[in-house]
């Protein structure tokens, strides 16, 4: 405390270095001042050399830090995963750090982050990457566990498995998020059978095999075809006998060059209006594909981008957000894989001005391709650009990043040194030129995820429509009116009964659900009590008929100490009532005042029906469902997947597997095959929650 | 709060590895100071076309006085607010368009404004930075708008986070605020602090803090060191001096006794206990110990108190140890060694257990694997931080302010790296005791 002002005082005894006389004269300027010139980037020479085994290996040595980072890019993208097995190359790469060589996941973890590095491996669609961090002196354990995981990886079946249950939920959340859904639905209608149009399904996952891993890595890793970028304090020397001490023993070739499918052609503008019934928002990707990633008209494009869509201070942003309040954000985005690359401009909207945000970002489309931009525009967008850049490479893993990029796509030697000299010379006439290629408002593909009954008219007007269900099933029109229940029930199964369930937890009891089934003078009555340590305790009963279709909810309790509640009544195909709905904000109401069809239920009247379903291996049937959290109606689909066993605590039990899907988070059942088809156990996609049938 | 959990769950089992003897590069430091008194830190390195421009000003929580709690971190949001020659939001955008990042931050003894630029901007940096010094833009809408933005921070992440309020408002309650204020409150401050609060006071605040002798300006990355200083004299040379402001007074006191208090939080779910302890300044020799104390006890999931308390009692569900999670700090700090406890067991036990953890590392020490793990990772971090401008340019700060000196960052790591077994017993011994602490036991709050 008392060292700090004796320090100051001695600091100011230190001789200030005079400055120029004339500048403090020149005063302090009025407005920003001008950027100064941009210096060609001083990016450091890349040294590179080719191993015995064939392994290409880039040098960018850097001696301003003790740190070397080292990636190794191999040709193994989702691109190369045979069809039926999508999500193999994502699987693969997860699973090279979680036992390779002689280490196990636990060994692994516990090396690296010993000397303060990191390790860690990722797929794209083209490639598998990689990377270790660690300080120089470190670098030959760097090279030893780099090498392990690709040459060497052991593929534990715990981990294996363990990956897979991570991938299915991280996927099933994934299809229940429209702006997940409208990004895969756009690439898979852009690219169809070809490169970049394949996407993992639950069934594709569970597919894989430790064979299938085994023999993807096999076919894929090999030094022939395989990128390794050194960067950081160390020398070209070293990296070499490093590399070659590290990776001896392995051989093979580069694979096969593969070919695929061009990306169909387009010559009209398309909507495909993805229906997701009760949809609040619309979420809108439109956009084509472009070119292959050496292209010179990749500079134009990117400033002509950037002005139409690259940030807060672009065109859709300033008018989509600022001008019309239609939306919290609106963007567009090259994107430039190492095949034909696409752009394509995304917002999220609220339902009801779908149509107009639609119309307004194609106007904006047909702008940038029919009018000049003006210099002041221009300006702004190079120099963002430009200035950006540096602040991209500052440290060696990020210099190894971009050197490593460049290498992948085939960019010519100079590209990193020239990228911000040749963003700068960009013209308003080149910009319009590569903007007439690249944005094409009239052969486009735009795909909208949202409530179809409420804003297909709109779109129809604005460009033909293809309507498919999330699933990716096709619709018609009429298909887009809220359907009925195709559900019906075997009234004998209702009879009076108690269910009781365990809330599990990442594994630990956390609490308790309980449901009474009664019969009432017009149907039924499930009475729930759900209790979760002190997170939550609700109370809920239903009433419903025999059809089966829902007549009352009420519903009281606390979550996280807010107040919940719920009172909805439904009469002659109307819904009406009121829900107190807990959230990070503290509690907010949600009204309910909406027509609903024939055979309308909710979740907890699914819970108890489900022993008077007709369950039978593939049987699927839809119903619609009221979500008294939003007030509205949506579609639930519930399918029987397959048969197979489920671990109680009091034993093995054969059970259906069924999804239902069409809701906010995606749920999966198991049944017991056996009758009275009895509920065994619930999880929630992305919730770490599961429901167990208690002990008996 | 969040991204504790998150950072507990996902953190990694640490190993011992021998140690290397690699320290990070020497910082080429030069220092000067204006005829106003604004102290000057520049520090080229052109290893990358960038450069951070990092002003500290002298003034944080320690600076507020009693009723005006939270007015520190409420005057930085008023630097964004716009000033002589930048309107309103102008100045994200100047920032923006230059391919720039820029932000700013309040802790107890420093606030700081940063922008990290491509380095053909660095005068637009020293630009922004002299106009806000000089000029700041203040009425009654702005102000008030900012007042209620910064009450809507405090509802998030204060009172709307599991166990916040305990880390960051009752653990200070281990300093008498009658004969300490300065460290003895929260940098967020009270609500009805922030209501009370006036546009005048921010004017007040400005003349008596904002001013080029309560700061330091540095520069560091790829510049030319004659241009970069006939830029600051052009721009910030003429900026008036103001009188210097009053001088913080606080003693730390220790062992003075324990402390046990019981809270309820509407929004834990399990019950925690909360063991903190006072400790000196950054300066002050026991630090280092301490830092890598912290680091042994509760980082990562090889630390003791995971494998006793989670991993093999299973009694918690994560555990950890702070010391100062804002930064250094010149008076006297916090140690916060938690446990939340699993579902279903008794707090009681849980609050046993991290006391006996904490009494044996007094008693017992650590081993030399665990204090080169330690030391492996603080290394680590601290060469990869060397890599970036911006934290080039805040560890020249932190020197500067806690070590009295900017070249001191050039030996900080050996304060560390020398430190023993015995040290850390030590310090251990010294202020990790009962009679040093206030337990917090937190509970969820009790079923209506």
């Amino acid at each position: 405390m008392n060292r700090i002002p004796a320090f100051l005082l001695s600091l100011l005894a230190v001789a200030s270095i005079a400055a120029p006389a004339s500048s403090a004269a020149q005063g302090f300027p009025p407005t920003p001042p001008p950027p100064g010139p941009i210096q060609p980037a001083k990016f450091p020479p890349y040294q590179e050399a080719t191993l015995p085994n064939g392994m290409r290996l880039v040098l960018v040595a850097s001696h301003e830090h003790p740190v070397v980072s080292v990636s190794l890019s191999l040709p193994a993208g989702s691109k190369y995963e045979p069809a039926g097995k999508e999500g193999l190359a994502t699987m693969t790469a997860a699973l090279l750090t979680k036992g390779a060589g002689n280490r196990s996941a636990e060994d692994f973890a516990r090396t690296i982050e010993g000397v303060g590095g990191q390790i860690n491996a990722a797929a794209g669609s083209d490639f598998i990457t990689v990377f270790a961090d660690v300080l120089a002196p470190d670098a030959p354990l760097a090279f030893d566990m780099l090498a392990d995981a690709v040459v060497r990886p052991t593929f534990p079946d715990k981990e294996v498995e363990l990956q897979r249950t991570q991938q299915l939920s991280a996927l099933q959340l994934q299809l229940s998020q429209p702006a997940a859904l409208a990004s895969r639905f756009f690439e898979q209608g852009l690219y169809g059978t070809g490169a970049y149009g394949r996407f993992s399904t639950p069934a594709s996952v569970r597919s894989i095999t430790r064979q299938d891993l085994v023999a993807f890595q096999k076919a894929r890793f090999r030094p022939g075809g395989a990128l390794l970028v050194i960067a950081g304090d160390i020398t070209m020397d070293r990296a070499r006998s490093l590399a070659t001490k590290s990776f001896a023993g392995w051989s093979g070739a580069r694979p096969a060059a593969q070919t695929f499918p061009a990306p169909p052609a387009r010559n009209h503008t398309e909507i495909l209006l993805v229906h997701r019934p009760g949809s609040v928002q619309s979420n809108i990707v439109a956009g084509n594909t472009t070119f292959l990633p050496t292209d010179p008209r990749w500079y134009p494009a990117v400033v002509a981008n950037q002005v139409l869509g690259g940030g807060a201070d672009a065109r859709l942003f300033l008018i989509l957000r600022e001008q019309k309040s239609w939306t919290y954000g609106a963007y567009s985005d090259l994107d430039r894989p190492q095949g034909i690359g696409y752009f394509q401009a995304s917002t999220e909207v609220r339902t009801p001005v779908t149509d107009s945000a639609l119309a307004e970002m194609l106007h904006q489309l047909r702008r940038i391709r029919s009018e000049a931009v003006p210099d002041s525009e221009l300006a702004a967008a190079k120099n963002s650009l430009v200035g950006q850049f540096p602040l991209t490479i500052e440290t060696a893993n990020q210099v190894a990043g971009a050197v490593s990029n460049a290498l992948l796509l085939g960019l010519p030697r100079d590209y990193l040194t020239m990228y911000r000299t040749r963003l700068a010379g960009v013209t308003a006439q080149q910009l319009r030129n590569a903007a007439s290629f690249v944005v094409r408002p009239d052969s486009m593909l735009i795909v909208v995820v949202g409530d179809g009954s409420k804003i297909y008219d709109g779109l129809a007007k604005i460009a033909p429509v293809r309507i498919i269900d999330v699933e990716g099933k096709p619709l018609t029109p009429d298909d887009l009116v809220a359907k009925g229940s195709t559900l019906s029930i075997d009234a004998a199964a209702l009879t009076a009964r108690t269910d009781s369930f365990t809330i599990m937890v990442q594994g630990q009891a956390f609490g308790y659900q309980t449901g009474v089934l009664s019969k009432t003078a017009d149907g039924y009555q499930y009475e729930q009590h759900t209790e979760i340590g002190p997170m939550l305790q609700q109370k809920s009963t239903v009433t419903f008929t025999e059809a089966p279709a829902l007549q009352h909810i009420a519903a009281s309790g606390t979550l996280q100490g807010q107040q919940l509640s719920v009172d909805i009544t439904v009469t002659g195909g109307h819904a009406k009532g009121t829900a107190s709905v807990p959230g990070p904000q503290g509690p907010h109401s949600v009204e309910t005042d909406t027509d609903v069809p024939p055979g309308t239920m909710n979740d907890d009247v699914l819970r108890a029906i489900i022993p008077a379903l007709p369950w039978s291996a593939g049987a699927k049937w839809s119903f619609p469902s009221l979500d008294e959290s939003k007030g509205t109606v949506q579609q639930l689909t519930i399918s029987v997947d397959t048969t197979e066993s489920v671990t109680l605590p009091d034993g093995a039990v054969n059970a259906y597997r069924a999804s239902v899907t069409g809701g906010e988070q995606p749920i999966t059942l198991w049944v017991s095959v056996a009758a009275p088809h009895e509920l065994l156990k619930v999880t929630i996609a992305g919730a770490p929650i599961t429901f167990v049938r208690a002990k008996k | 709060m969040q991204r504790l959990i998150a950072a507990l769950t996902t953190a990694v089992c640490l190993s011992a590895a021998p140690l290397m003897a690699q320290e990070p590069g020497r910082i080429a430091v030069q220092t000067d100071t204006l005829a106003n008194g604004l102290t000057v830190i520049l520090a080229p390195d052109h290893s990358a076309q960038v450069v951070a421009v990092d002003v500290w000003y002298n003034v944080g929580s320690r600076n507020e006085v009693r009723g005006r709690t939270g007015f520190a971190h409420l005057f930085e949001h008023m630097m964004f607010q716009g000033s002589a020659h930048v309107k309103k939001a102008e100045h994200f955008q100047l920032v923006q368009r230059a391919g720039g990042a820029m932000n700013g931050s309040t802790t107890e003894d420093r606030t700081n404004y940063f922008e990290v630029l491509p380095s053909n901007r660095l005068n637009l940096g020293l630009w922004l930075e002299a106009d806000r010094m000089r000029s700041l833009a203040v009425n009654d809408s702005n102000f008030h708008n900012q007042r209620e933005a910064v009450k809507e921070e405090r509802r998030l992440r204060v009172d709307n986070q599991p166990y916040t309020r305990v880390l960051f408002e009752d653990a200070y309650g281990i300093y008498d605020s009658t004969s300490c204020f300065p460290y003895a409150h929260s940098v967020i401050g009270s609500m009805d602090d922030l209501n009370a609060a006036e546009t005048n006071d921010v004017k007040e605040f400005h003349d008596l803090y904002y001013a080029p002798n309560n700061a330091t300006l540095t520069i560091v990355g790829d510049f030319d060191p004659a241009q970069a200083k006939q830029l600051v004299q052009q721009y910030f040379a003429n900026i008036p001096r103001s009188p210097e402001p009053p001088a913080v007074q606080c003693t730390p006191r220790f062992n003075t006794g324990p402390m046990r208090r019981t809270a309820t939080d509407a929004k834990a779910t399990l019950p925690a206990a909360f063991h903190v302890f006072r400790v000196p300044a950054y300066e002050s020799p026991d630090y280092p110990a301490l830092q890598l104390l912290s680091t042994i006890l509760g980082q990562g999931e090889s630390s003791r108190l995971n494998v006793r308390l989670a991993r093999d009692a299973k009694a918690a569900v994560a555990t950890q140890v702070l010391l100062n999670p804002f930064g250094p700090r010149r008076g006297p700090g916090l140690m916060y060694v938690f446990a939340i406890a699993n579902q279903g067991v008794p707090i009681d036990s849980v609050d046993g257990l991290l006391s006996a953890e904490i009494a044996r590392v007094g008693s017992e020490g650590v081993t030399d694997a665990e204090l080169t793990k330690a030391k492996n990772q603080l290394r680590a971090s601290t060469i990869n931080q060397r890599q970036q401008s911006l934290s080039r340019a805040e560890a020249l700060q932190r020197a500067n302010m806690f070590l009295g000196d900017a070249n001191a960052v050039n030996t900080d790591l050996d304060r560390y790296m020398k430190v023993t077994t015995a040290d850390v017993k030590r310090v251990a011994g010294m202020y990790l005791r009962p009679d040093n602490s206030l337990i917090l036991i937190v509970t969820p709050e009790a079923k209506p």
